[in-house]
């Protein structure tokens, strides 16, 4: 820089330029509403049906530029996650899932925008401005409140998304109309944990998109063979079939931010056939709770990075 | 703090300063579905980055939505976004950011 002003922090790093953007806070979003689902199998009871719920939220804020929402828990204890960013003219929705099915504490959301994009009031005509080169740009205005990231890094959640150890696979011959199921689709046990001093559970917000999801199923395949009239076989085949679709989540502890999963999404499926004759005649029968979106896998599980700041700042 | 900049709100308290900040924004830039982008930031030669990336209009449950990759080169100056080989990419916000080393 030949010319213009420059700020840097404690450690000689430069915080302020005439290159370095800088995001200003330009207000809360509003939280215009929200559904719970998922805190079971539907259609299905039995061992295993538990899963951790979620509620979304929705919120709305009009602004010009790309905004960088952070997540403020009002509950530490819940997994959060920007599951979906969308813009419609000026005016952008964000989804947010938290873990549970409580509709109470929900998160608040703290958007940032470039200092160039942020609106100022009429008569608000004190302060300092730093522009680019070009004479015009803002990289920075003190009349918003300009966003200091206290920490951050890359995170990555573990691939296997379900507590039960190993990831779920099928079973075949298995008793005809087996329909238990034995592996625990709850995620809250699978998370990677990095340390962050910076962290903790009362001011703390955090900016990171859920980029990764997973889906996984559980399939029991049944099969019975019966004999009638002491001499022909009769086959009897039925598959039981249980999904659940996960989005990357995170939590924040004292001094740890947690990249672990939740569900989003889930269902069961049965159903059951036979061939004729014996005691029975053909037939079948069976129901279904949804279709998973994909084929088993873990799609998107890239470094992502997360970033923090200190709420209170801004309140 | 010993010098930089401090930023007080109207009631007096501390609203920014610079001995708090650890990254600062680089660039923020949407890239279309399957586009390659690839920017220059001499700024950040040296510098340490980590990027953000988030999908725009895409549904989050109804089918895959592929986030495109990014890769940092040029001693940390130049970000590339590029699908994924061999799958579509959704249009995606890219947030860097980076650490003075």
């Amino acid at each position: 820089m030949a010319y213009g002003f420059e700020a840097k922090n404690n450690s000689g790093k430069v915080i302020i330029n005439d290159t370095i953007e800088n995001l200003h806070f330009i207000g809360k979003a509003t939280h215009a509403s929200q559904y719970t689902g998922y805190t079971n199998f539907p259609t299905y009871s039995g061992g295993n049906d538990t899963l951790d719920g979620n509620t979304i939220c929705y919120y709305t804020i009009t602004c010009s530029g790309t905004p960088v929402p952070f997540i403020k828990p009002t509950d530490y204890s819940r997994w959060t996650a920007l599951i979906k960013q969308s813009v419609n003219g000026t005016t952008w929705t964000f989804h947010v899932m938290c873990s549970g099915a409580s509709t109470s504490n929900m998160p608040q959301i703290y958007c940032f925008v470039n200092a160039d994009d942020i609106a100022i009031p009429s008569g608000e005509t004190h302060g300092m401005i730093v522009f680019k080169a070009d004479g015009s740009t803002k990289t920075f205005d003190s009349r918003r409140q300009p966003l200091a990231i206290t920490g951050g890094a890359n995170v990555l959640p573990p691939v296997d998304p379900t507590n039960s150890s190993g990831l779920p696979g099928i079973t075949n011959n298995a008793a005809w109309q087996a329909s238990s199921l034995d592996h625990d689709f709850r995620s809250g046990n699978q998370y990677t944990a990095y340390n962050d001093s910076n962290i903790n559970t009362s001011t703390t917000m955090y900016a990171c998109p859920s980029t990764a999801q997973a889906v996984y199923s559980r399939v029991v395949n049944g099969y019975k063979a019966s004999s009638y009239f002491f001499r022909k076989i009769q086959e009897h085949w039925s598959t039981a079939r249980w999904w659940v679709m996960y989005r990357g989540a995170y939590r924040l502890r004292a001094g740890h931010f947690d990249a672990g999963w939740n569900v989003y999404q889930a269902g069961y499926q049965y159903n059951e056939n036979y061939e004729s004759g014996g005691w029975f005649s053909n037939g079948s029968g069976g129901y279904s709770q949804g279709h998973s979106p994909y084929d088993d896998a873990t799609i998107n599980r890239q470094a992502n990075a997360y970033i923090i700041a200190d709420s209170s700042r801004y309140d | 703090m010993s010098y930089g900049l401090s930023v007080f709100k109207d009631d007096g308290s501390l609203g920014f300063s610079t001995a708090d900040v650890t990254w600062q924004t680089v660039a923020q830039f949407t890239v279309a579905a399957n586009a390659t982008v690839s920017n220059t930031y001499s700024e950040a030669a040296g510098m340490t980055i980590i990027i953000q990336r988030q999908l725009v209009n895409v549904p989050p449950s109804a089918q895959e939505d592929y986030i495109p990759n990014v890769t940092v080169s040029n001693n940390s100056q130049t970000i590339t976004v590029a699908p994924q080989s061999g799958l579509s990419s959704s249009q995606c916000i890219i947030h860097v950011l980076a650490q003075d080393a």
